[in-house]
């Protein structure tokens, strides 16, 4: 290990999204994944036995790791996600791996991790060269094996599994890495790439393992050893912090572990606010095993339950209605007598496309409804899957990525069309679902009072509204701080949305990233936000600020922000009324006294 | 030695959880699996070999079995390929 070029006086900082709230502070753990070649060793006649007991003992290894990810996937996300394991856990004895393996190691006298190396890159590239999408990404089943034998090689040499009691710093890390790494107990993770919604982070909040993703570049600013404090409230982490930093997040942790018991008492009181206004809290939610967590933190129903993941992590674009039917019935019955609202499949933007589509333009290309209304073939087995379901509890329908009203009116005569062939084919549905539509497109908001004579509730996507209405990509280092979800026109967008509801009498609840923002809670409800769904975590600070406010406080609030025009000063003036009002999370980290 | 033609009938073809299926199916015999496809030999015990054969729905394949319990190997893999892997149409 290397020492540090300069005794840094001052830490570095690197931004990323929080994903998982929670302070950590320790050593860092850089952890590479893959590519690291194995050099060639020729080895002597009398070393081959040993060589090849060592290539046995890291198979055993590796399936040690592999029936312990097992075991946690399946409980955290389903049989379904698991079965990539089996797959692996198989490769590892498969009749023609191990064998190839072993006789490589005889017949040319080289060392274990030399021939694992050589003999799984042939078979990957066989793979790789496939002509079907399907086989060449799962290739990656292979390079995980190889990584996991190699590693259990070198065990004891240069590196090692993961160190306990570290921060672990990564490009990327898969689902299966966080759960091994949980159970070494590491302290928190930080990765270069993904988002909220992206596997690693549904796992890191469901272990309580702190987490941010998408720091740009993180795994560059760090070195194994490097002390880091990773925040995972602000989507912070400070490497090498000073003395001064560092002294303060320690006493940020004990308040944060403190806040945590206490937000724990808020979950069985009504969200409300001072003034006797209740407001929804629901969930964000992407797999049925979340189910339990929507519970624990108190949402009443699920506000948006995104079907990208149920349908895409299995590998394969189509997954057929009577799986589809079965899975969404027992997310209905696990959250009745609470509603589910479930949001059509919304693939593009920054998620997979089907057919290895690409485009140069995502975001204004081909996504959400526009595929829907295009390829039949996903939208018919996913509908008549929601509507089957519908028998088990109540549900709600949301159409993602609207833009004009024809979209509407032509999903509605499909609609129509499908309710109408379930009736011949004799199968039950609840006739009354409501559908709503995601409010993500500026236009929808600019048009709201046409759009909510025709639909029966609004969800504000906030990350899509903001993007779009600054036309700017928050992945965009460039130009990501004009990212700013409390921008006045984003705020405007969100009044016309909320007025428009108002008048025609129908609900309207916020989604994104923007409901789990204590700062813009008050200012949310103000607007006129009568729902806020969020991933289940986030809930009981919500709660917290709602219930430390008046209505017509937050009426006066989002007036204020809605006339800023220094988003700095608007965000410093509500983190001190989130302290006065004992609310905010920096009340409880920072004290009183800031 | 018995040889048997099959088709793929689920839709979404051999990906990973129908391979384990054949793979686990085949292990449970004494007798050697092989599977052919478009002149292609792999062995059926292996679920790389599977794999790569990146059969989609309606491909062809056949199966061949060696050994003393072939006839019942056959029996029962041609009930999963037939049952569609449980995923069907």
């Amino acid at each position: 290990m290397t020492e540090p070029e300069t005794t840094s006086e001052e830490h570095t900082i690197c931004k990323g999204i929080g994903v998982s709230p929670g302070i950590a502070i320790g050593p860092a753990y850089l952890y590479a994944k893959v590519s690291f070649d194995v050099e060639r060793r020729d080895i002597d006649p009398e070393q081959v036995e040993h060589e090849k007991e060592r290539f046995e003992k890291a198979v055993k290894r590796a399936e040690r790791d592999l029936h312990k990810i097992i075991a946690v996937t399946r409980e955290k996300l389903g049989e379904g996600s698991a079965e990539i394991f089996e797959a692996q856990l198989m490769i590892l004895r498969d009749p023609t791996m191990y064998p190839e393996v072993v006789s490589y190691i005889e017949n040319h006298g080289i060392n274990a991790g030399y021939a694992v190396q050589t003999v799984m890159s042939k078979h990957r590239q066989v793979m790789e060269a496939s002509d079907s999408e399907y086989l060449r990404e799962r290739s990656n089943d292979l390079l995980d094996i190889q990584d996991r034998i190699i590693r259990h090689l070198r065990r004891g040499r240069i590196l090692s599994a993961v160190d306990e009691e570290t921060i672990v710093i990564a490009e990327n890390l898969t689902a299966a890495d966080i759960i091994l790494f949980s159970r070494r107990g590491i302290l928190g993770c930080a990765t270069d790439f993904g988002g909220p919604t992206s596997h690693v982070s549904i796992m890191a909040r469901a272990l309580g393992v702190p987490a941010i993703v998408s720091t740009h570049g993180g795994t560059g600013q760090v070195k194994s050893g490097d002390l880091v404090v990773l925040d995972g409230i602000r989507g912070e982490m400070i490497v090498n912090p000073d003395d001064e930093t560092l002294a303060s997040y320690r006493v940020k942790q004990k308040r944060y572990a403190r806040l945590q018991l206490q937000d724990k008492q808020l979950v069985d009181l009504p969200a409300e606010t001072l003034d006797g206004h209740p407001v929804g809290l629901q969930a964000n939610l992407e797999l049925r095993e979340e189910i339990p967590l929507m519970e624990e933190n108190g949402a009443k129903g699920v506000g948006l339950f995104r079907t990208e993941m149920m349908l895409l992590m299995e590998g394969r674009a189509l997954v057929t209605e009577e799986e589809q039917a079965a899975e969404y019935s027992k997310v209905i019955e696990a959250v009745a007598p609470h509603t589910t609202t479930f949001r059509l499949l919304d693939l593009g933007g920054d998620k997979l496309l089907p057919m290895g589509h690409r485009e140069h333009n995502p975001f204004l290309g081909w996504r959400g409804i526009r595929i829907l209304m295009d390829k039949p073939e996903l939208l018919q087995p996913q509908l008549r899957a929601i509507l089957r379901a519908s028998v088990h509890g109540p549900i709600r329908l949301l159409l993602p990525m609207i833009t004009e009203i024809g979209e509407v009116r032509r999903f509605k005569e499909l609609l129509e069309q499908t309710k109408t062939d379930l009736r011949e084919e004799g199968m039950a549905f609840d006739e009354d679902i409501p559908l709503g539509v995601m409010v993500e497109v500026p236009s929808v908001a600019l048009q709201a009072d046409l759009f909510a004579k025709e639909v029966d509730f609004f969800s504000i996507g906030t990350n899509d509204l903001t993007q779009y209405v600054l036309a700017v990509d928050r992945g965009n280092d460039m130009v990501a701080e004009i990212y700013d979800e409390l921008h006045p026109a984003v705020l405007q967008l969100i009044q016309l949305t909320t007025n428009a509801a108002k008048a025609a009498g129908i609900p309207v609840s916020l989604c994104g990233e923007l409901a789990t923002n204590l700062r813009a809670v008050p200012v949310l409800l103000g607007l006129g936000i009568d729902t806020l769904s969020a991933s289940p975590v986030y809930l009981p600070a919500i709660k917290r600020v709602i219930r430390a406010m008046k209505l017509s406080e937050g009426e006066g609030l989002a007036r204020r922000a809605l006339a800023s025009s220094d988003p700095e000063e608007f965000r410093s003036f509500m983190d001190r009324w989130l302290e006065e009002h004992a609310c905010g999370v920096s009340f409880f980290l920072e004290g009183p006294d800031g | 030695m018995i040889e048997k033609e099959v088709t793929v009938t689920n839709r979404a073809g051999l990906h990973t959880r129908p391979a384990s299926m054949i793979v686990r199916t085949a292990s449970q015999f004494q007798s050697e699996f092989f599977i052919q496809k478009d002149g292609y030999e792999i062995n059926g015990k292996s679920i790389i070999g599977v794999m790569t054969l990146a059969a989609e729905q309606g491909a062809t394949l056949n199966l061949i079995f060696d050994g003393p319990d072939e006839q019942e190997a056959l029996v029962a893999m041609e009930a999963i390929f037939a049952d569609g892997f449980g995923e069907v149409k």
